[in-house]
């Protein structure tokens, strides 16, 4: 495997589209913190390092499925994935190389991203008001939630042959990953009771409302159930971290490494059976 | 004999469609091996399956002896090359960057073999020009430098001059001969141009309906090629007589006919024939090519 991994690496050196995600990813952070401190001047209210620091997480899954449909599918639209079988690389070793050099190029992507928001953050907005121990908590999050997607999108990129399928794919899944955990996380986040309030009638009169509960609460296993989905979701995690919010902080890294394992045994099960054309 | 490639069985089946049937095939070593059959026939299929592609139905296939199930296949695909249907290149480097890349995935040591390579393929002055700006024949030439990266020991080649210009095809010819001849690679090519194979070939597999319906040398085939003439007399004994008595070579083909090869003086013949009281029911001149011998196997009224 180790000269799969090389010609690998040897190849992501040269892809356009990992360098494109490294400059697109460090303009991002550049400017995430540039833009806070800016704001901060005009408002007089200081935007802290640890609401820009994690935002990066909401996109990493974009660029991570338009990265890994691209590198992956020109294996297949060039047809170059036959000179690996074909003298003698095993099914196995094949999935697991790229694997492996799409995840540490997404993880290049983000740790792009956290250099610059660090890099011009600390100097202008200060170091993290919630101290490193959170930060480094969430981060570690964060280095799993983005190893569960380039796990998924590896998984998509192998089994779909078509790289303009597996672009549109993987991208259009992400999109609606991310509406359906903002969903999810829109009705967790509705209070369970509208609190009393005070109003003048018609008639001139104060009246009171008594505080009532909020129909769309959601409670008991439908609950559960909701608040499994925003943590076992890549894109829910994401959104959690964003906001250095978790419901349940050690659980998300847990569910990550479920998604890594599922998807690469099952990708590998898939790929060692699939006809390659 | 040893056989580079021996196929015993072979299926493979897609959903309702049955690509290979039962098909038994055998590669000798140092042979150019001309695998004809018509589109859709299996040669692509098979193709496929020998490079490890796709997995078999049923049947099994023997690479340098090592069965496709065995562990040990891998071993034998080291000392293989193939350019299957379009060629292997990533479209966005350059040739010498093509071949690092697989200089990599094969693991070799270092890079000094790439201008040899290059040479070889006649694309040694491409400089910084990349793959997606390439003729089909120059990819074509890259494929098969690709496909020869390894130093392989055969070469499997789907197709190699579809879509080439007659200058192209000239290349490619000239280059699979040379690797044959003076390195000594064994080369399976798959192809429904026979003209084209009939110029290269050692040997032949013809396919039809994913079966193998003969195999057969390049001397054998010339010898059922040959141009003669078929005669059916009403005594081929006395054909025979007459025939030897004028030295000519010939094969009885039935209790009827028999076909007389070399320059056949017609009129002394049927004189000589006459005079032994054998008359002569009919007369065809035969002048076989591969194509007419490929009809004459597969059927012609099924022929494109």
């Amino acid at each position: 495997m180790s000269r799969l991994l090389s010609a690998n690496f040897a190849r992501l050196k040269r892809d356009k589209v990992f360098w494109i995600g490294l400059i697109v990813m460090f303009g991002s952070g550049a400017f995430s913190a540039v833009s806070s401190h800016m704001r901060g001047l005009e408002t007089g209210y200081s935007i802290p390092l640890d609401h820009i620091f994690f935002t990066y997480t909401v996109f990493t899954g974009l660029l991570s499925a338009a990265f890994c449909s691209l590198f992956l599918g020109t294996e297949y639209s060039d047809g170059t994935v036959r000179n690996k079988l074909v003298v003698g690389h095993g099914r196995s070793s094949i999935y697991l190389s790229n694997l492996i050099v799409n995840s540490a190029a997404c993880l290049s992507m983000d740790i792009f991203y956290l250099l610059a928001v660090s890099a011009f953050g600390i100097p202008l907005l200060g170091f993290f008001e919630k101290g490193i121990k959170p930060v480094a908590a969430f981060l570690g999050c964060a280095v799993l939630m983005s190893l569960a997607f380039t796990a998924v999108f590896t998984l998509l990129g192998m089994l779909i042959q078509n790289r303009a399928v597996v672009s549109v794919v993987s991208i259009i899944g992400v999109v609606l990953l991310l509406f359906a955990a903002a969903y999810i996380r829109a009705r967790l986040e509705e209070p369970e009771q509208y609190d009393s309030y005070t109003y003048m009638s018609v008639s001139g009169e104060l009246v009171t409302d008594e505080p009532e509960p909020n129909p769309n609460y959601l409670k008991g296993t439908k609950r559960d159930i909701y608040e499994f989905a925003l943590d076992f979701l890549p894109t829910g995690q994401a959104l959690q971290i964003s906001g250095m919010t978790a419901l349940h902080l050690w659980q998300m890294p847990l569910y990550s490494v479920i998604i890594m394992i599922l998807t690469t045994a099952g990708g590998l099960i898939v790929f060692r059976r699939v006809d390659i054309k | 004999m040893e056989y580079v490639l021996r196929t015993d069985g072979l299926t493979k089946q897609y959903r309702g469609f049955k690509a290979l049937n039962d098909l038994n095939m055998h590669i000798p070593k140092g042979a150019i091996y001309g695998f004809v059959g018509k589109n859709g026939a299996g040669k692509t299929t098979l193709i496929r399956l020998i490079c490890g592609l796709q997995v078999p139905t049923r049947g099994e296939y023997y690479l340098y002896g090592k069965k496709n199930t065995e562990k040990e296949i891998a071993a034998s695909r080291r000392r293989m090359g193939a350019v299957v249907e379009m060629p292997s290149v990533y479209l966005d480097m350059t040739a010498e960057e093509n071949l690092r890349e697989q200089f990599r995935i094969i693991g070799l040591p270092s890079f000094d073999g790439i201008p040899q390579l290059l040479k070889l393929v006649g694309l040694s002055d491409t400089g910084k020009k990349k793959a997606k700006n390439f003729s089909l024949g120059m990819r074509q030439r890259l494929g098969i430098a690709v496909a020869l990266a390894g130093d392989p020991d055969f070469l499997v080649l789907d197709e190699p001059v579809n879509g080439l210009d007659p200058q192209g095809i000239i290349e490619t010819r000239e280059l699979i001969l040379r690797l044959n001849r003076e390195q000594g690679i064994t080369v399976l090519i798959s192809s429904h141009n026979l003209d084209e194979l009939s110029r290269l070939a050692t040997h032949y597999g013809f396919i039809h309906r994913g079966g193998m319906v003969k195999e057969i040398g390049a001397k054998e085939l010339e010898e059922a090629c040959r141009k003669c003439v078929r005669l059916a007399v009403s005594d081929i004994g006395v054909l025979a007589r007459v025939l030897d008595g004028m030295n000519m070579e010939y094969s009885i083909v039935s209790e009827e006919e028999a076909d007389i090869y070399g320059d056949l003086n017609l009129s002394k013949t049927v004189l000589a024939l006459a005079e032994n009281g054998c008359e002569v029911t009919a007369i065809h001149e035969r002048d076989e090519s591969l194509e007419s011998y490929y009809v004459s196997l597969v059927g012609g009224e099924e022929h494109e």
